[in-house]
C-alpha cells in the first residue's frame, strides 16, 4: 500500500544526522521540533513501527493543521507520535483525535493562535479506551500513564511541527498552559451513573470517540460537605460564576467534570440533563462583578437585547443554554468535581474512531496491516 | 565517529504563498477601498488612521467598512460576499 523508503527519498521528507540520542536532540532543538523535552527519535524503523497501525496512504493528508495549515499526513503524525513516546498501537487513536480538532466547530485555528490559553483537551470514550490503558482515575489529569502522556504530547508536537503554533509565532497566548504538553484523558465511564459522553453526543455505546474541546485547565470545586444532589450541584454552578471566563460572552460550551463521588450523589435525584438544567440556571455572574468599561463595552453590545441597560444586579450566564454544557465523570474516589472554562469562540467536536472502510473500530488491531 | 542514521521529519512545510497576478480592474475614479473591523478594541481607529494614510497618497473612490460580531471567529460569507462586490482592495488589522 505504501512505501516509506520511496516516501522518504522526497525532497524535506527525512534528514540525516549523526547517530547519536544527544546529538539528535540537539538537532531538534536546533530545528524548533520539540517542545522542550528530549525526544525519541523518530528514526525510519520506529516510524515504519508506528505506521503499522494506519490503513490509509501515509502520504496523504488526513486534515490541514492551522495556522500553517500544515498537511497532516499518516507520515509526518508518526514522526511527532514516535518523538512523544507514543507506542504504535496508539497511532489510530492519534489520528483520529487530530482529524476531530480540524474540524471547522472546534475553531483551531482561534485555538491555536489566541492570547487566551486554551489548548484542545480530548476525553476519550469507548472499549479503545481501556484497551488502550487511557487513565480515567486517580490523577487522570496528571502523570503515571503512558498512553494519556504520550498521546497528548504527540497532539502538541503536531500542532506545532504541522500546525506552526510556534510560541510567539503562530500560538500568542499571553501565558501558555501547562494543557500545552499534554491534555488527554478517558471519561470514567464504569463510574459513571448517566450515560457516557459520545452516547449522549449522538454516537453507540460500542463505539470509541474523542470529544475535542478547546479548554482551559480544570478548576477544582471542593465540596465534602454536601448530601445532596441540589447541594453539590449548587456548589458546582457557584464555582462557575466567575468575571474574566471567555465563556460569558459567547454561546459557549463549558465543560464540567463530576468526579465519581458527585457524580452518584447528583444521579440519585437529577438526570444528566436535568443536572445541566439546574446548574445552567444557577451558573452566572452578576453585572455588578463587572468593570464599567467593560460593561459599556461589551456587555451592552453582546447581551443588547436581554440586558439593554445593564443593573448590577443583573446576571450573566457561563452557559446560554443548558444543552450546551457538557458532563464528563472522570476521577477516582474523592468529593471533587472541576469546571473547564473553554475559548468560548469553539464547539466540542466529537468523532467515532472508524476504519478506513467506515466501520466502527472494535480494536486498535483492526487497523493493524496484515 | 557514530553511524549516520535517517530520521523522519516532522515538520510541514507552510503553503506555497500565492503569488498575485490578477490584475485589478480599477476604476477611473479611483480606488474601492473595503475595510474589515476585526471588533478587537480600537481596531476601529488603527483602521481609520489607515485609510485616511492611503486616501492622502491614492484616489479613493469609495470606502465599505464592516465590522465582525467577534474577532475570534471568521467573517460570517454575507460580509465577505459584499467586500468581494463592493472593493478592490480590502484592509484588515487588529488592534487592543
Amino acid at each position: 500500500m505504501s512505501n516509506l523508503a520511496q516516501m522518504l527519498e522526497a525532497s524535506g521528507a527525512s534528514v540525516e544526522a549523526e547517530d547519536d540520542f544527544d546529538a539528535i536532540n540537539a538537532l531538534m532543538r536546533e530545528k524548533g521540533w520539540s517542545d522542550g523535552l528530549p525526544v525519541v527519535p523518530p528514526t525510519e524503523a520506529r516510524v515504519a513501527a508506528m505506521l503499522e497501525y494506519c490503513d490509509r496512504p501515509w502520504d496523504q493528508p488526513i486534515a490541514k493543521i492551522p495556522p500553517r495549515w500544515g498537511e497532516a499526513t499518516p507520515l509526518r503524525l508518526a514522526a511527532n507520535a514516535v518523538m512523544a513516546g507514543c507506542q504504535p498501537r496508539y497511532f489510530p487513536l492519534y489520528m483520529l483525535a487530530i482529524e476531530a480538532m480540524c474540524e471547522e466547530p472546534l475553531n483551531l485555528y482561534g485555538v491555536q493562535a489566541t492570547t487566551h490559553l486554551c489548548a484542545p483537551l480530548v476525553i476519550v470514550n469507548g472499549p479503545v479506551a481501556r484497551e488502550l490503558d487511557i487513565n480515567c482515575g486517580h490523577n487522570a489529569f496528571g502523570p503515571g500513564h503512558q498512553a494519556n502522556a504520550s498521546i497528548g504530547r504527540a497532539i502538541r508536537l503536531a500542532l506545532v511541527n504541522i500546525g506552526g503554533a510556534i510560541p510567539a509565532l503562530g500560538d500568542m497566548s499571553t501565558f501558555g498552559s501547562p494543557a500545552k504538553y499534554s491534555y488527554l484523558v478517558a471519561e470514567n465511564e464504569a463510574e459513571s451513573p448517566w450515560e457516557p459522553l459520545h452516547v449522549e453526543r449522538g454516537l453507540p455505546r460500542e463505539a470509541s470517540a474523542v470529544t475535542v474541546i478547546g479548554a482551559e485547565c480544570p478548576h477544582n470545586v471542593n465540596d465534602h460537605e454536601s448530601l445532596s444532589p441540589e447541594g453539590v450541584l449548587t456548589t458546582i454552578a457557584g464555582t462557575m460564576g466567575i468575571a474574566g471566563v471567555n465563556d460569558i460572552y459567547y454561546q459557549s460550551h463549558p465543560l464540567v467534570i463530576m468526579g465519581p463521588e458527585h457524580a452518584k450523589m447528583a444521579a440519585a435525584g437529577f438526570s444528566k440533563s436535568e443536572a445541566k438544567k439546574f446548574i445552567q440556571q444557577r451558573a452566572h455572574v452578576a453585572v455588578g462583578k463587572l468593570s464599567r468599561e467593560n460593561i459599556d463595552r461589551r456587555v451592552r453590545i453582546t447581551f443588547k437585547e436581554r440586558l439593554p441597560n445593564p443593573k448590577p444586579e443583573d446576571v450573566i450566564y457561563a452557559v446560554q443554554r443548558p444543552e450546551d454544557l457538557l458532563i464528563a465523570v472522570i476521577g477516582g474516589a474523592g468529593k471533587h468535581s472541576a469546571y473547564v472554562p473553554t475559548f468560548g469562540a469553539t464547539k466540542p467536536v466529537t468523532r467515532a474512531l472508524k476504519t478506513a472502510d467506515g466501520k466502527l473500530a472494535k480494536s486498535v488491531e483492526d487497523f493493524r496491516r496484515r | 565517529m557514530n553511524q549516520k542514521v535517517r530520521l523522519v521529519v516532522p515538520e510541514a512545510p507552510s503553503p506555497q504563498a500565492v503569488a498575485v497576478t490578477e490584475t485589478r480592474a480599477v476604476a477611473s475614479g479611483g480606488i474601492r477601498l473595503g475595510v474589515l473591523d476585526n471588533s478587537k478594541g480600537n481596531a476601529d481607529h488603527l483602521l481609520k488612521f489607515i485609510v485616511d494614510g492611503v486616501k492622502a497618497q491614492l484616489p479613493v473612490a469609495s470606502v465599505v467598512s464592516l465590522r465582525k460580531d467577534s474577532v475570534s471567529l471568521p467573517a460570517p460569507d454575507a460580509i465577505l460576499d459584499q467586500l468581494a462586490a463592493e472593493s478592490d482592495y480590502v484592509i484588515t488589522a487588529m488592534a487592543d
